[in-house]
C-alpha cells in the first residue's frame, strides 16, 4: 500500500544518490520534530484546560453511550442508502435525458441539472421544509432530509455518468447502431454498463460525500449521528471528547467507502482509460466534470 | 472538577438505574427512573407515577368523529414536537434513550394518557424556528416547546393555554459582577436563542446591544461560557434550570417580559384547541398540574408552587 | 416580492457576509492546498504521509461536524475565534483538502514520459515541475478547481447553522417574519447561482488563456 503511493509520484525524480538521500533524511527529522511539536502543543493545550482527564473519556468507555450513538448512525446510513438509490435512479435518468437527440428533454435536464448543482443543499432544505406546507404537502421526517439530498445529489450523480458516457468511444455506439440496435438498446446494452463501470470510483466517492450531506438531518430533526452527538453533548457537557468521537465514527465508516472507492480505481485504471479526474465531490458539490480528451 | 464528579456519578447512577428497571419496567418505559438533570432526584418521580395513574381521561364523546383526537387515539401514539436537551423541561438521558422528562414533557405525557389513555408519545425534536411548520404540515400534534403565545404565531398556528407563565430574564457568566439585569444590557454583546422572544425584546429594551443567535438553548449556553457575548436572554425558566446544571452561569435580576407559553395546535381547528383546553382546566383542578410543576420546575427557585395561568387570558390563545 | 424590498438591508449584509467567507476562505484554501501538494509530491516520506493523512481525514469527516467541533467544542480547550473567523478558518482548512485532491489529479495528468524526458535532460526537480509538469497540469486542473471553488460557496450556507448570519440565515430570518418561502428562498437560490456562474466563467476564461495550442 506504502509502496505503491509511493511509486505513483516517485517519477518526478531521479533514483536519490547519496547526498539527495542524506537532504530528505534531514527534512525527514525535521519535519517529524515540526509534526511532534504541533501536535505536543496541542496536546498540552488540551491538557492544561483539563481535557484529557480521564473522567473525561471514560464515559465513552460505557455500552449505552454506545448503543445511544450507533441508533443515530443507523439513520445516517438509513438516509444514505435512499438518497444513493433514488438519486442514483434519477442521475441516470438525467444524464440519458441530457445526452438525449429530442431538444426540450435535453434542455429540461440540462436546466435541472444546473440549477441544482449550485443550490446549497441547506437552502433546498429550508424552502422544502417551511415552502411545502404552504401547499399542503406533507412528508415524514426521513423524507424532508432524503428528497433535497436526492434533487441535489441526482444533479452530481448525472454529471458523473454523463463523464462516463462521453468518455467510451464514439465507436461503440456506432457499432451498436450498426447491428440495427435502437438508441435506447445501444444506451442501455453497449453505452451504459461499460460508462458505469468506467466511473464506478467517482460514484464511490459520491457516496461518501452523501453520507456526509445526512449530517444536515439535524435542521429537519431527524435522527441521525450528529444530532444524536448534540443532544449527548447538551447532556454530559463533554463536548470536545463527544464531537472528537463522532467525527473519529465518520471517519471510519467513510474511510472504508473511500478505500473502497481507491480500490476499484486502481482495479479500473489498470483495465481501462483513466476516466474521471479523482477528484472527490463534497458536500452538495458538483460532481468532477470530465472532459473528454481532446487530441 | 466537582461537576465533572456529579457528572460522572450521575451517568454511573443511570446506568445501574437502567440495569434495574430493565428487569421491572417493560410496561410503563415512559415513567420511571431518576436523571433528569443532575439535580432533579429520584423521589418526585413516585409521585409522578401517582399522577399518572390517576391521570384524567377524556370521555369517548368529548373524542368527536373525525375529530383531530379520534384520529390520534386511533393511532395511539401522540406526536408532541418538544426538546431533548432541554435539563427540567424536556431532556432525554442518553443512557436510556427512552427516558424523556421535565415539565413539558410530563404534561406531555399527561396529555396523552387524556386522549389515549397511555402515556405515550412520539418526540420531535424542533429548532425553534420550524415549530410552526412543524404543526402546519401536520408531523406533529402538538407542540410542547416553552412556546410564547404571540399574535404574530396565532396567525400562523393555534394556541391552547397558557399553561405557565415566565419572562425573559438574563443570564451572566458566574464571575460577571457588572451586569445585574436587562438595564446594564446597553452595548454589550447580547446572545439570543434564534426565533425567541428575547430577538426583539433585546432591541427593544436595550437598542445599542448587539444581538447574537444561536440556534438552541445549549449552543447558546456554551456560547456565553465561552465568552461569545457578555449576557444570555432567554426565558427565566430555561435559564434557572440551566443554571442549575451548570456553574458556569448564573441568572441575574428579575424577568423584564412577561411570556406565557401556550400548547402549540394545527391552525384552524377549533375543536382540538377547546379539547385540549378542557383538558388543562381538569389537570389544573385535580391538582396533577402542580404535581408535575413540583417534581421538575420546582426543584429550582423558591420552591413555591404558582397558581396556574387563567386560560385565554393571552392575546394569541 | 415586497418581502425583500422591506429586509433588503439585512439581505444586502447577509450577501456581504457570504463574499468575506467565500474570498478569503477560497484564498487561503488555494494556498494552504498548494502547500498540501507540495508535501504530498515531495521526496519526504513523512511529508507525503502526513499530507495523505490530512486529505483523508476531511475528505472523509462532515463539514457540519468540524464546525460544531470548532465553534462549541475547541473553546473548552481554551481556542476561541470570532464566529465568522472561525467557519473561515474552518472553511480554509476542509477546502484545502479539495483543493490538494484536485491539484493531485492534475500532475496526473501529465504524462510519465515528459517527466521522465526532461529528467533525461537533467533538469532538477524545481525545473522539471515549473517548465514541464505546471504548466500542462494548470489547463487540467482549472476546472476541477472551478467546482471546488463552486462547492465552498454552496458550504459557506453551513456557516448558517453556528450563528454566522450570512445569506442562508438571513433569509431565513428573513422568511420567519414575512412567512413567504418561495419568493424569498427562491431568490436567495437565484443570488447563489449567479455567483456560481461568475466562478464558472471565471474558470472558463482562465482556462482558456492556460491552454496550450498546438
Amino acid at each position: 500500500m506504502r509502496a505503491r503511493r509511493v511509486s505513483e509520484t516517485a517519477y518526478l525524480y531521479d533514483e536519490p544518490g547519496p547526498r539527495a538521500r542524506r537532504r530528505i533524511r534531514i527534512a525527514s527529522a525535521v519535519s517529524v520534530l515540526v509534526l511532534a511539536g504541533l501536535l505536543a502543543l496541542a496536546l498540552v493545550q488540551f491538557g492544561s484546560r483539563g481535557q484529557l482527564d480521564a473522567d473525561r473519556w471514560t464515559p465513552f468507555l460505557s455500552w449505552p453511550i454506545w448503543e445511544y450513538l450507533l441508533v443515530g448512525l443507523r439513520g445516517t446510513l438509513l438516509a444514505a442508502a435512499v438518497v444513493a438509490v433514488l438519486g442514483g435512479v434519477l442521475g441516470v435518468l438525467l444524464a440519458l435525458g441530457r445526452l438525449s437527440p429530442v431538444r426540450p428533454l435535453r434542455v429540461l435536464c440540462t436546466g435541472f441539472i444546473e440549477v441544482f448543482r449550485t443550490l446549497p443543499v441547506l437552502l433546498l432544505i429550508y424552502l422544502m421544509l417551511f415552502g411545502l406546507p404552504a401547499y399542503g404537502i406533507n412528508l415524514p421526517v426521513l423524507w424532508k432530509l432524503v428528497v433535497p439530498l436526492t434533487i441535489a445529489n441526482a444533479a452530481a450523480f448525472a454529471e458523473i455518468v454523463r463523464a462516463g458516457v462521453l468518455s467510451l468511444p464514439r465507436g461503440q455506439s456506432e457499432a451498436g447502431a450498426s447491428l440495427g440496435m435502437r438508441r435506447l438498446q445501444v444506451m442501455r446494452a453497449v453505452v451504459l454498463p461499460q460508462a458505469l463501470r468506467a466511473v464506478t470510483p467517482s460514484l464511490v466517492v459520491q457516496l461518501v460525500s452523501l453520507l456526509k450531506d445526512t449530517s444536515l438531518g439535524y435542521v429537519v430533526a431527524y435522527t441521525e449521528l450528529l444530532y444524536r452527538a448534540q443532544v449527548l453533548s447538551s447532556y454530559n457537557r463533554l463536548l470536545i471528547q463527544t464531537f472528537l468521537v463522532v467525527t473519529l465514527v465518520y471517519l471510519v465508516v467513510n474511510g472504508a467507502l473511500s478505500a473502497l472507492a481507491s480500490r476499484m480505481r486502481r482495479r479500473t485504471t489498470r483495465t481501462a482509460a483513466p476516466v474521471a479526474a479523482a477528484v472527490p465531490p463534497q458536500q452538495g458539490a458538483p460532481a468532477p466534470t470530465v472532459e473528454a480528451p481532446r487530441g | 472538577m466537582s461537576r465533572t464528579l456529579r457528572r460522572r456519578s450521575t451517568i454511573a447512577a443511570s446506568l445501574a438505574l437502567v440495569a434495574s428497571l430493565g428487569l421491572t419496567a417493560c410496561g410503563g418505559s415512559d415513567s420511571g427512573s431518576s436523571a433528569v438533570p443532575p439535580s432533579a432526584g429520584g423521589g418526585g418521580e413516585d409521585v409522578l407515577q401517582e399522577v399518572y395513574d390517576d391521570a384524567p381521561v377524556a370521555e369517548a364523546a368529548a373524542l368527536l368523529s373525525d375529530s383531530t383526537m379520534a384520529e390520534i387515539r386511533e393511532r395511539g401514539v401522540l406526536r408532541v414536537a418538544a426538546a431533548l436537551d432541554a435539563p427540567l423541561l424536556s431532556q432525554q438521558d442518553p443512557s436510556n434513550p427512552d427516558d424523556v422528562q421535565g415539565f413539558d414533557i410530563d404534561l406531555a405525557k399527561l396529555l396523552a394518557i387524556y386522549i389515549i389513555g397511555e402515556p405515550n408519545i412520539e418526540i420531535v425534536p424542533p429548532a425553534s424556528e420550524t415549530r410552526e411548520a412543524l404543526l402546519t404540515n401536520g408531523t406533529v400534534d402538538v407542540v410542547f416547546n416553552t412556546y410564547t403565545i404571540t399574535e404574530e404565531r396565532a396567525e400562523q398556528i393555534s394556541f391552547a393555554g397558557p399553561y405557565f407563565v415566565s419572562g425573559l430574564a438574563v443570564a451572566v457568566r458566574a464571575d460577571e459582577e457588572e451586569i445585574q439585569g436587562i438595564e446594564d444590557l446597553g452595548g454589550r454583546t447580547v446572545i439570543v436563542g434564534a426565533n425567541t422572544p428575547a430577538v426583539t425584546a433585546v432591541p427593544e429594551e436595550q437598542p445599542t446591544a448587539e444581538v447574537v443567535s444561536f440556534a438552541t438553548d445549549p449552543q447558546a449556553v456554551q456560547a456565553l461560557t465561552q465568552g461569545r457575548g457578555d449576557a444570555y436572554v432567554q426565558d427565566y425558566t430555561l435559564l434557572a434550570a440551566d443554571a442549575e446544571s451548570n456553574d458556569g452561569i448564573k441568572v441575574v435580576g428579575q424577568p423584564f417580559t412577561e411570556e406565557a407559553y401556550g400548547i402549540g395546535l394545527p391552525p384552524e381547528d377549533q375543536d382540538f384547541k377547546d379539547f385540549v383546553n378542557d383538558w388543562l382546566e381538569q389537570v389544573y383542578a385535580d391538582g396533577s398540574w402542580a404535581a408535575v410543576f413540583d417534581a421538575t420546575l420546582g426543584t429550582v427557585g423558591d420552591g413555591s408552587t404558582p397558581e396556574p395561568p387563567v386560560i385565554g387570558s393571552v392575546p394569541g390563545s | 416580492m415586497s418581502a425583500l424590498i422591506d429586509s433588503w438591508p439585512a439581505l444586502l449584509a447577509g450577501l456581504g457576509t457570504t463574499v468575506l467567507v467565500l474570498v478569503t476562505s477560497a484564498v487561503g484554501a488555494l494556498v494552504l492546498g498548494v502547500l498540501v501538494t507540495v508535501a504530498r509530491v515531495s521526496p519526504v516520506p513523512v511529508l507525503r504521509a502526513a499530507a495523505f493523512g490530512y486529505v483523508q481525514v476531511l475528505v472523509n469527516v462532515p463539514l457540519l461536524a468540524l464546525l460544531l467541533l470548532a465553534v462549541f467544542a475547541l473553546p473548552d480547550a481554551g481556542l476561541i475565534a470570532p464566529l465568522t473567523v472561525t467557519a473561515i478558518i474552518v472553511l480554509t482548512v476542509y477546502e484545502a483538502a479539495y483543493v490538494a485532491e484536485a491539484l493531485r489529479s492534475g500532475i496526473n495528468t501529465v504524462p510519465r514520459g515528459q517527466v521522465e524526458a526532461s529528467r533525461a535532460l537533467g533538469f532538477t526537480l524545481a525545473q522539471t515541475l515549473r517548465l514541464v509538469v505546471v504548466p500542462q497540469a494548470a489547463r487540467a486542473v482549472v476546472q476541477p478547481l472551478g467546482n471546488v471553488l463552486i462547492a465552498l460557496l454552496m458550504n459557506t450556507a453551513l456557516a448558517a447553522t453556528v450563528g454566522v448570519v450570512e445569506l442562508t440565515s438571513a433569509v431565513n430570518k428573513v422568511n420567519l417574519v414575512q412567512a413567504q418561502p418561495i419568493p424569498i428562498f427562491g431568490a436567495a437560490g437565484l443570488v447563489y447561482m449567479a455567483l456560481a456562474l461568475v466562478i464558472g466563467l471565471g474558470a472558463g476564461r482562465i482556462e482558456k488563456k492556460v491552454a496550450i495550442r498546438r
